[in-house]
């Protein structure tokens, strides 16, 4: 029921730290912020879900870059199942990075909204904390609140929608490795207003935790992420 | 890890909701979700739907999609007083049948409202006790919320839900156009604080909450929430569906039981439960319940009550209300504690302390699998997997009735405990 394929265009994405959070937000807080036919998923009435994902590539991960870290904002949506059944659908919103070549990158080969370059990333791998900030301050501080993850080797498929002139692409990406997930309530960090968020009103709305997922810090993971094709 | 949770089939790695909607005209998710099922079905797994073959008695036979028929102890069902299949409670839908015909064929407010009707309304409010009240029947407890909950509140109002309100509290919800806002599962300070933020002074609030509620087996924290609700003049909806005739000394529901029924607006019951038939009521002061009778969209635009299921449901109050009802209202509560006390020591029953046991077995993807060898051990039971529950969080649901006996008790923990071995779910390895 999955139908990734060895698709042209793929690029291996090796990573050793990975980290996700998913956030509840009011629907009427973005919903404007994706286009037709993709609607925004709903976990309850007006309950909609942004994601945040934070990596750490080493150095030799892709190609002659250094080590950098990554952090993207994605709202979760319609998947398009025609395509096979994904774990979810990401509209990618925003995309930092420690790294201007990555940036470049991923705007000429993914057409990701590039936000910019961070000019401070604290990972924390031992607690699963990480903290983001660039010149206009701190974006976000996030971390795992479970308190015994347990880590199984997985594989996940996901669909990964992006918006180009008009456009919108799509892109099948399986993530392989040890891997965590949980629903745990707790205090798990703090988003601040900022321009990464693309004006999404993050104190009117209060996110809350719905779901993490979870890497197994100090181990390697691969990232399947092939170049997008045109959606509509 | 155990043996089983590493082997796995493909199919175990789908959770319902990822086939619920798919972008674009061909409707991809009815292609997936038909694919899935027929893997599931090919692997003699499919333990949904399945037809039993007579009264949802403590002991029942199913009949297997391949056609294999399996005697089952059943605590999947929740007929808690055996009302269903009570000689008095049949003879009584027998008579009403004989003098009634099989349907109403009409809307309660047009032509479909009996003199059947008005004595299950009048006994019902006998047995509340309460002057001024009234009762609004419906065909389906999920028609009750819905239709109350729609006619009650509209756009430009609130409706304030419990984060783990049943379905038709939600469905009615949206369905009244009002905006909704949810607050943490029995968080009385989290619903402070949600109702603080609203414009309490100028709009209408409909604050929802439950007698008991089905995922966990605990009760409502209702005597707070009517404190909360209150102070900010928001109405509180009591949705006991799973707790009349059962909690409070006289069967009242959990709102007796913790002294609010006079405090609370509207309580919600369900037929389909204690009472062992189907449909659903509104009781609340006559003048609203007069207006709901109106205005419920699911209430007028539906057939009234089906009248033989009404005279068994007149006769199965009768029998609550009095020492019958006494005795099983004992009895439901000593066969749940004597259950939970043969389960706690060795799997995780959450914090249940009502006739609803959960057995928190985590891993929704061994679902499918531990549903079929629970069956085929010999027990019907109700599975609760994400995104129902939580990650991880996915359990066995055990109605305990007050018509099990000991030895059906006894052989239902044995096979709860040997799942949690085979299946690796015993308390002693969810806690390392």
């Amino acid at each position: 029921m999955t139908n990734q394929k060895n698709k042209e265009g793929l690029i291996v994405w090796h990573f050793d730290y990975a980290f996700t959070t998913f956030y509840e937000i009011e629907t009427k807080a973005v919903e404007h912020l994706v286009q037709k036919p993709l609607i925004p998923i709903e976990v309850a009435p007006g309950v909609s879900l942004l994601s945040l994902i934070a990596f750490n590539f080493p150095e030799g991960a892709l190609g002659t870059l250094p080590e950098f870290q990554e952090l993207t904002l994605s709202l979760i949506v319609t998947p398009d199942l025609s395509r096979g059944v994904p774990k979810s659908a990401m509209y990618i919103l925003s995309l930092g990075s420690t790294n201007q070549e990555h940036l470049d990158h991923c705007v000429s080969y993914y057409k990701l909204p590039v936000y910019g370059q961070f000019t401070r990333v604290n990972i924390q791998r031992d607690t699963h904390a990480v903290e983001y900030e660039d010149s206009n301050g701190p974006i976000l501080a996030m971390k795992n609140v479970h308190p015994r993850p347990e880590f199984s080797k997985g594989e996940h498929y996901f669909q990964a929608f992006v918006e180009d002139a008009g456009d919108i692409y799509v892109a099948d990406v399986i993530m392989k490795g040890s891997l965590f997930e949980h629903q745990q309530a707790g205090e798990a960090g703090k988003l601040w207003p900022h321009p990464f968020f693309r004006g999404i009103d993050l104190d009117g709305a209060e996110p809350l935790v719905f779901m993490q997922m979870l890497h197994k810090p100090g181990s390697r993971g691969q990232q399947f992420y092939p170049r997008p094709e045109k959606f509509t | 890890m155990s043996p089983i949770k590493k082997e796995l089939p493909p199919y175990t790695e789908f959770t319902f909701d990822m086939f619920m909607t798919s972008a674009g005209k061909d409707h991809a998710e009815i292609t997936q979700f038909n694919q899935w099922r027929k893997q599931v079905l090919a692997a003699d797994m499919y333990t949904f739907q399945i037809p039993h073959l007579g009264a949802q008695r403590p002991e029942v036979s199913v009949k297997r999609v391949s056609g294999e028929e399996l005697d089952l102890i059943s605590f999947a069902n929740y007929n808690y007083l055996g009302y269903s299949y009570h000689p008095e409670v049949l003879a009584a839908a027998k008579q009403a049948l004989d003098v009634y015909g099989l349907g109403a064929t009409g809307s309660p407010i047009l032509n479909g409202t009996f003199q059947i009707h008005e004595l299950l309304e009048d006994k019902i409010i006998a047995f509340f006790g309460m002057p001024g009240y009234g009762v609004s029947l419906f065909s389906s407890g999920y028609g009750a919320n819905l239709g109350v909950v729609s006619s009650y509140v509209h756009k430009g109002d609130y409706v304030v839900l419990d984060r783990l309100s049943h379905a038709s509290l939600v469905d009615g919800a949206v369905l009244s156009q009002a905006t909704i806002k949810l607050f943490k599962h029995n968080d009385v300070d989290h619903l402070d604080r949600v109702l603080s933020r609203l414009d309490y002074k100028k709009s209408r609030i409909l604050v929802c909450t439950e007698g008991v509620y089905s995922a966990d087996g605990d009760t409502g924290h209702i005597s707070d929430i009517v404190r909360v609700a209150k102070k900010y003049g928001a109405a509180v909806l009591d949705d006991e569906a799973h707790s009349l005739l059962i909690a409070g000394k006289n069967g009242r529901g959990v709102a007796e039981e913790q002294g609010v029924l006079e405090e609370v607006d509207m309580i919600i019951a369900t037929f389909s439960k204690s009472f062992g038939g189907v449909g659903g009521c509104l009781y609340a002061r006559e003048s609203v319940t007069n207006y709901v009778n109106w205005y419920a969209r699911s209430r007028m635009f539906s057939c009234a009550l089906d009248p033989a299921v009404t005279g068994g449901l007149i006769k199965a109050l009768e029998l609550a209300a009095g020492p019958d009802g006494k005795a099983k209202r004992e009895r439901i509560r000593s066969n749940a504690d004597y259950m939970r006390s043969k389960l706690q020591d060795h799997v995780d029953i959450g914090s249940s302390h009502s006739w609803i046991i959960p057995i928190i077995y985590g891993d929704e993807h061994i679902s499918i699998p531990l549903s079929d060898y629970l069956q085929r051990k010999g027990l019907d039971t109700s599975l609760m997997a994400f995104p129902a529950v939580p990650k991880n969080q996915s359990r066995i649901r055990l109605f305990v009735t007050s018509e099990h006996t000991r030895e059906q008790l006894d052989k239902g923990a044995e096979v709860i405990i040997k799942a949690a071995e085979e299946f690796g779910f015993l308390l002693k390895e969810r806690q390392t």
